[in-house]
């Protein structure tokens, strides 16, 4: 037992101290976890699209005008934070002139720094009133760059908003009866806890990317690396048998992932806002089961590879369909059939399904029986073959 | 009671359409060195890796330790120690990280610290062993062979690719084993590491068997003559011809003209005459005993380098 845990304690430390095992093992989990993040979680790390838009109210009067920018106001995060909203407001400070704070505005929005500048045009109060009357409806300019697709969609949002301000105007000149309009039920489903946000949704991807990452490429690479410079063999002149030495990589292996799992979650949770909570037996019973799931994996090219770049040359062929037919990062939806028939042979599709649905994030879509059996299926199939096939010393 | 520590009965190796081991038998006696002379592809290697268990013979049976076994087991094994030709350590552990991880696969071990002692390694204990140099490796090596401190060592080709002072130490290591009692088996190519090493010498060619004894003996079965060696060049067309007036024997052997005789001072008499005469200037001149390089060329026509 001490030969298999001191197996299981070198592996640890001569991955942690090979540059390139330490930069895939842990570096680079934690960057794409932090690009992937940066990207589509919005750095707030709260999962919500934000729109930086400007407000010009060139009119004096305080009525029908302040109440579209207070209606602004309400979705738009103060400067001094604390709450949040679809948009952040950029309006003239006191004093400035509304002219230039418009000028620099404009030249913001062209340069795709802000979505969106609304202006109220003077006398529009007025004009309001006016049109009630039966005159010529005002309008509010609205500047969009047509080359930011995030300023289309600012547009639209600004167009609901504006619609919203309309009916509270004609509902205040009693033009409209709000009891007459079409009612909306809602009906809610879920356990009203707070929605989770792309973190949450990418974080367990990338744990089981991590470990899919070190099982693919890591295991065959350490393998068959060892036997062709007769590291290996130098342990088959000694006692230590096959079995022993599987155990003990098998528990290096596992404690390896077990500290990447570590880095991963403590830089979600913490750099990224991640609300997940992993303490939980049937979550570490589907992190084991993919540790195990990859592992042997690796073991099955391992035994197919005849060298360490023939391996690494499957793990490539095999690592992007297994990745991205598995919802790892992305949902599947609306594939081609044939397509979907890799996502239903997929190890990894059941188990971030398992993990997601563990964590809350999502509710399972692969059945049940299913999820386990389909992962148990290939370890058993792994092993299989490459008790058959894999050379655990060169050929002669 | 039974000397006898390995026998090897019959082992048949085949490679694919090659044979490798073709049906070798062999014993070796308690606190000897044995060696497996031959030259590249005699199938020493592949007899060497039979008894350290890394392969199964395809015939015959090995008799180790009193037990007669179609594969060397984990129980020989914790009685062996074994130095491979070819082999690494996990070049980013440490060198006592690697030892004490050798150690824990034994049942008796040495202490960590002792073996390093032993092999002048104490100081290196916290170096990767990517960092050391190679008669380093080859020593850790050693250390790790020894660390079970085992009644059977096996060694094979342990001074190939080494400098000089190098291969003195390995010498001196395998002599020291002996004094303590332990019974070494090693193979070579290198003539002269069998004459200073071995108490019994099997010579190996194509998978066989060709010859066993001890140096001594060899040498004086295939070659009870003394040879007389000097340089070829400048030597005429009919010089064959005319040394075999005052030999028992004259060939040309690469860039050598090579003489046997059983009668020294008339051959000697007679080359000096000739050379005299032709104006050789007998260039590296060398006047020896038989040594197992002419028991393998006697047997096969070739040297053991070729």
């Amino acid at each position: 037992m001490k030969g298999i845990l001191l197996l299981s304690r070198a592996h640890i430390a001569i991955s942690l101290r090979e540059r390139v095992t330490l930069f895939w093992f842990l570096v680079f989990p934690i960057l794409l976890l932090s690009i992937l993040a940066l990207i589509f979680g919005n750095t707030g790390g709260e999962g919500n699209v934000r729109f930086d838009i400007a407000l010009v109210n060139e009119d004096s009067g305080d009525g029908f005008s302040g109440m579209i920018e207070r209606a602004f106001g309400e979705m738009a995060t103060p400067a001094e934070g604390g709450g949040e909203g679809i948009f952040s407001l950029a309006i003239p400070r006191s004093g400035q002139d509304r002219g230039a704070f418009l000028e620099e505005e404009m030249e913001r929005l062209s340069r795709g720094g802000l979505a969106a500048i609304l202006v109220i045009p003077a006398g529009f109060n007025d004009d309001l009133i006016g049109a009630l009357t039966g005159e010529e409806r005002p309008a509010v300019d609205l500047y969009l760059n047509r080359n930011d697709p995030g300023s289309r969609m600012a547009g639209g949002i600004i167009d609901q908003v504006i619609a919203g301000v309309n009916r509270e105007i004609l509902i205040r000149s009693g033009r409209l009866d709000p009891e007459g309009e079409v009612e909306t039920k809602a009906g809610w489903i879920g356990d009203g806890e707070e929605r989770p946000g792309y973190i949450d949704f990418l974080l367990p991807g990338i744990v089981l990317m991590g470990f899919f990452t070190a099982g693919l490429f890591g295991v065959p690479g350490t393998i068959l690396y060892s036997r062709d410079v007769k590291i290996l063999r130098r342990y088959w002149v000694s006692p230590l048998t096959v079995p022993r030495y599987v155990a003990g990589f098998a528990i290096g292996h596992i404690g390896l992932c077990t500290l990447q799992f570590g880095a991963v979650y403590t830089i979600g949770r913490y750099a990224f806002g991640a609300r997940l909570d992993f303490a939980r037996v049937d979550v570490a019973l589907v992190l084991l089961l993919s540790v195990a799931t990859f592992m042997a994996f690796g073991f099955l090219i391992a035994s197919i590879a005849r060298t360490p770049n023939g391996g690494m040359a499957i793990a490539n062929i095999l690592n992007m369909p297994m990745m991205f037919l598995s919802g790892l990062f992305f949902p599947i939806t609306g594939l081609p059939l044939f397509l979907l028939a890799l996502v239903y042979v997929n190890p990894v599709s059941y188990l971030i399904d398992s993990l997601r649905a563990g964590l809350g994030v999502g509710t399972a879509v692969m059945p049940g029986s299913l999820r386990l059996a389909v992962p148990l299926g290939w370890i058993a199939l792994s092993i299989a073959v490459a008790g058959m096939r894999l050379r655990w010393d060169v050929e002669r | 009671m039974d000397r006898t520590v390995l026998k090897a009965e019959g082992l048949v190796k085949d490679y694919r359409d090659v044979r490798a081991v073709a049906g070798i038998s062999f014993a070796v006696e308690r606190a000897t060195v044995f060696t497996l002379l031959g030259p590249n592809g005699a199938g020493k290697t592949t007899t060497l890796e039979i008894l350290e268990g890394i392969r199964s013979p395809d015939a015959g049976t090995i008799t180790l330790f009193g037990r007669t076994l179609r594969r060397v087991d984990r129980a020989a094994k914790q009685r062996m120690g074994v130095l491979l030709q070819e082999g690494n350590f996990e070049p980013y552990l440490k060198v006592k990280e690697v030892v004490r991880l050798f150690a824990s696969f034994f049942a008796h071990p040495r202490e960590v610290g002792e073996i390093l002692a032993a092999v002048g390694l104490e100081e290196k204990g916290n170096a990767l062993v990517r960092g050391l140099s190679g008669g380093q490796k080859q020593r850790l090596a050693v250390g790790v062979a020894l660390i079970n401190d085992p009644e059977l060592v096996l060694l094979d080709e342990p001074t190939t690719g080494l400098d000089p002072q190098a291969r003195r130490n390995i010498w001196s290591i395998v002599g020291r084993l002996k004094s303590e009692g332990k019974t070494v088996i090693l193979t070579t190519h290198y003539m002269e590491e069998a004459e200073a090493l071995a108490d019994s010498v099997c010579i190996m060619d194509h998978g066989s068997i060709i010859a066993e004894g001890s140096p001594r003996e060899l040498a004086e079965r295939f070659g009870e003559e003394t040879v007389i060696e000097f340089q070829s060049e400048d030597a005429p067309a009919d010089a064959i011809e005319r040394l075999r007036a005052f030999s028992d024997e004259a060939k040309l052997d690469g860039e050598m003209i090579r003489l046997e005789t059983s009668d020294l001072p008339r051959t000697m008499e007679g080359l000096f005459a000739w050379a005299r005469e032709a104006g050789i200037p007998l260039g590296q001149l060398v006047v020896r005993q038989p040594n197992l390089e002419d028991v393998f060329l006697a047997l096969t026509g070739r040297r053991l380098r070729e």
